[in-house]
């Protein structure tokens, strides 16, 4: 595997592609690791390939998580600022592409939550297309109500759930 | 039970000594939910050899209790009430000792007869009005497996339903879910309405979702992550093949098909935007149904294929909606409460299912296609959704919370007699029910 020391978390999930036997079409963590800038805690992996590895999904990470009202796509200030750091950092790191994630509480059912998730994950991308980042660094995915951070059955953890998360995929 | 098996055709149906007419009794004397009719539901006969017959002869009793039992209009007197042993005593009007019958209460009886050779599978089954002491329906029914006495049963339910209330039942059918008892991913399962039969058909870590039924009963369409993008598949379940329809980046959710099988609505992913498409055999965008802004979802079709009702929040809630299949027409048709996902149109045409928020909890509701008559079938404790028609338009399945994990229900469609049809572990949720196997 060459001159680098790949990071143990790359390895986890080169291993868990593998052995789960599925050849996902989405770039991994495995590549790109050790890119400039980009460490083993940056490639934390989405949300459905860190399930697949025995995972959580991650909360926040060098990109962080923005929060959604109930039933909402909307971006408040919050969010915007937060949007505004996450572009800072992928200003820094000129190569990372992300994938960012709609997510959304367990209320509702599973197909107008899977919708809503894909209108969070694009109203997070246009924001930061329009703070200069280019758009083919940025793709979506929405899981809906599928992969939570919590399962609780109350405001916080629903609060928690109604994010767009950012997953930094590597560099070319 | 191999796949094969529960779609293979229940032979040779013939009709045995019965009589043409109906019972007397019909639906109005019993309502929905009442559970009143009193039936007595006998082992068959076992006439095969050697006693090969036994357990089937308990067996189908046992489906016929179960799926009369869902029906909630019968009182289905305990077994262990019975007279009469079934072994040693006739199967035929003549034959039997009604008294022994109408003094345990019963009004109706079942009784019948298996033989059981090699793979061949015999059984007569003959339905009694007590009172009057005569057959109402006799069917002889041949297999080619053991294991088809519980299509056999189902469809013998499915002759008693006709016979009392004018309407088959709905009991010759499956039901497909998306289940997480296999662990924390979510695969496809189908089973028989009484529970049995089950059948893991996906299986993999990920997320498998949304599954509806072709019209031939044959195939699933529904959409998984396992390739990384929530595509949609058409899973053929007899052949164990799988075809890929739809890719588009995005989602590619909530595939149904057409009632005379030749497209399908799905909604597609559009910079985000879920619109409402139809596609052809092949996958191809044959038209856009939606070109709006707003989330358009969960496509469901009338029984004749005109219309379709799909859940949009254009309005700035979820409501449901209903379109002509060229696009044209777009009216809402909710009308009560401020979030109502999930519809489904029911086989008989007239009234559209769905999933609505009421007093902060999610409920079934059913409404008229004009908008009227708006019912709520599900209160108290726990979420119920995605409601799904048997094909005889008179029962619901649905998701319930009620107990805790998510379990599948069936209620008739005015909300009376909610049975549990799931009990295991993990959520069972998105279910969808076939129409009738043959």
């Amino acid at each position: 595997m060459g001159r680098r020391l790949i990071p143990l978390v790359a390895i986890t999930f080169l291993v868990a592609f593998t052995s789960s036997g599925c050849s996902k079409k989405k770039p991994g963590p495995a590549e790109g690791a050790g890119a400039p800038g980009l460490d083993e805690n940056a490639l934390s992996g989405d949300s459905l390939a860190r399930a697949q590895a025995g995972l959580n999904p991650a909360e926040g990470g060098p990109l962080k998580d923005i929060h959604f009202a109930y039933d909402s796509f909307e971006l408040d200030e919050s969010a915007r600022q937060t949007l505004q750091q996450n572009a800072e950092w992928l200003k820094d790191h000129a190569k990372a592409k992300v994938e960012i994630e709609g997510h959304t509480d367990e209320r509702g059912t599973v197909e107008y939550n899977l919708a809503l998730g894909a209108k969070r994950a694009r109203a997070a991308k246009d924001y930061i297309a329009t703070l200069g980042i280019s758009a083919d660094r940025l793709s979506t995915i929405s899981y809906g109500e599928e992969l939570p951070l919590c399962r609780e059955h109350d405001d916080v953890c629903w609060q928690r759930n109604r994010r767009a998360h950012s997953v930094v995929l590597g560099a070319d | 039970m191999k796949r094969r098996e529960w779609m293979a055709v229940v032979v040779g149906m013939s009709v045995v000594g019965a009589s043409a007419t109906h019972a007397q009794v019909r639906g109005t004397v019993f309502g929905p939910g009442s559970r009143s009719y009193p039936i007595a539901v006998s082992p068959l006969k076992d006439q095969s050899d050697r006693g090969t017959g036994a357990k089937l002869a308990v067996e189908f009793a046992d489906i016929v209790v179960r799926d009369l039992d869902l029906a909630g209009l019968f009182k289905i007197i305990d077994r262990s009430a019975y007279i009469e042993p079934p072994d040693t005593t006739g199967i035929t009007a003549e034959q039997i000792n009604f008294d022994n019958w109408s003094v345990i209460g019963a009004l109706a009886l079942v009784k019948g007869s298996v033989q059981s050779v090699g793979n061949d599978l015999t059984v007569e089954a003959r339905l009694f009005d007590v009172y009057q002491r005569r057959q109402l329906v006799g069917r002889r029914y041949r297999g080619d497996s053991p294991t088809q006495v519980r299509r056999i049963a189902n469809r013998f339910a499915d002759e008693i339903m006709a016979q009392f209330t004018g309407e088959r039942g709905p009991f010759d059918s499956r039901i497909a879910f998306v289940s997480t008892r296999g662990g924390r991913f979510k695969n496809l399962y189908v089973m028989s309405l009484d529970g049995g039969d089950l059948l893991q058909v996906t299986s993999g870590k990920t997320l498998d979702l949304s599954p509806s039924w072709s019209i031939d009963n044959r195939s699933l369409l529904y959409t998984s992550y396992k390739r990384g993008n929530p595509d949609l598949y058409s899973l053929d379940l007899i052949a164990s093949r799988e075809t890929r329809l739809s890719a588009e980046k995005g989602l590619n959710l909530g595939g149904k098909w057409s009632p005379d099988g030749s497209r399908l609505a799905v909604a597609l992913e559009d910079k985000g935007n879920s619109d409402i498409f139809l596609l052809d055999r092949d996958g191809k965008v044959i038209r856009r149904l939606t070109d709006h802004w707003g989330i358009d979802v969960s496509p469901s079709w009338s029984p004749d294929g005109q219309h379709l009702a799909f859940c949009s929040d254009r309005s700035g809630v979820p409501q449901i909606y209903i379109i002509n299949a060229d696009g044209t027409g777009v009216h809402r048709v909710s009308t009560e409460g401020n979030y109502n996902t999930s519809p489904a149109w029911s086989p008989k045409g007239d009234r559209i299912a769905y999933t609505g928020r009421a007093g902060g909890r999610f409920n079934v509701f059913t409404v008229k296609v004009d908008g009227s008559e708006t019912q709520q079938l599900t209160s108290g404790q726990g979420s119920n959704e995605d409601p799904s028609w048997a094909p005889d338009g008179r029962y619901i399945v649905f998701s319930s919370t009620r107990t805790g994990a998510a379990l599948l229900y069936v209620m008739d469609r005015t909300g009376t007699s909610q049975v549990a049809l799931t009990h295991g572990s993990g959520d069972d949720t998105s279910p969808t029910w076939s129409r009738w196997l043959e």
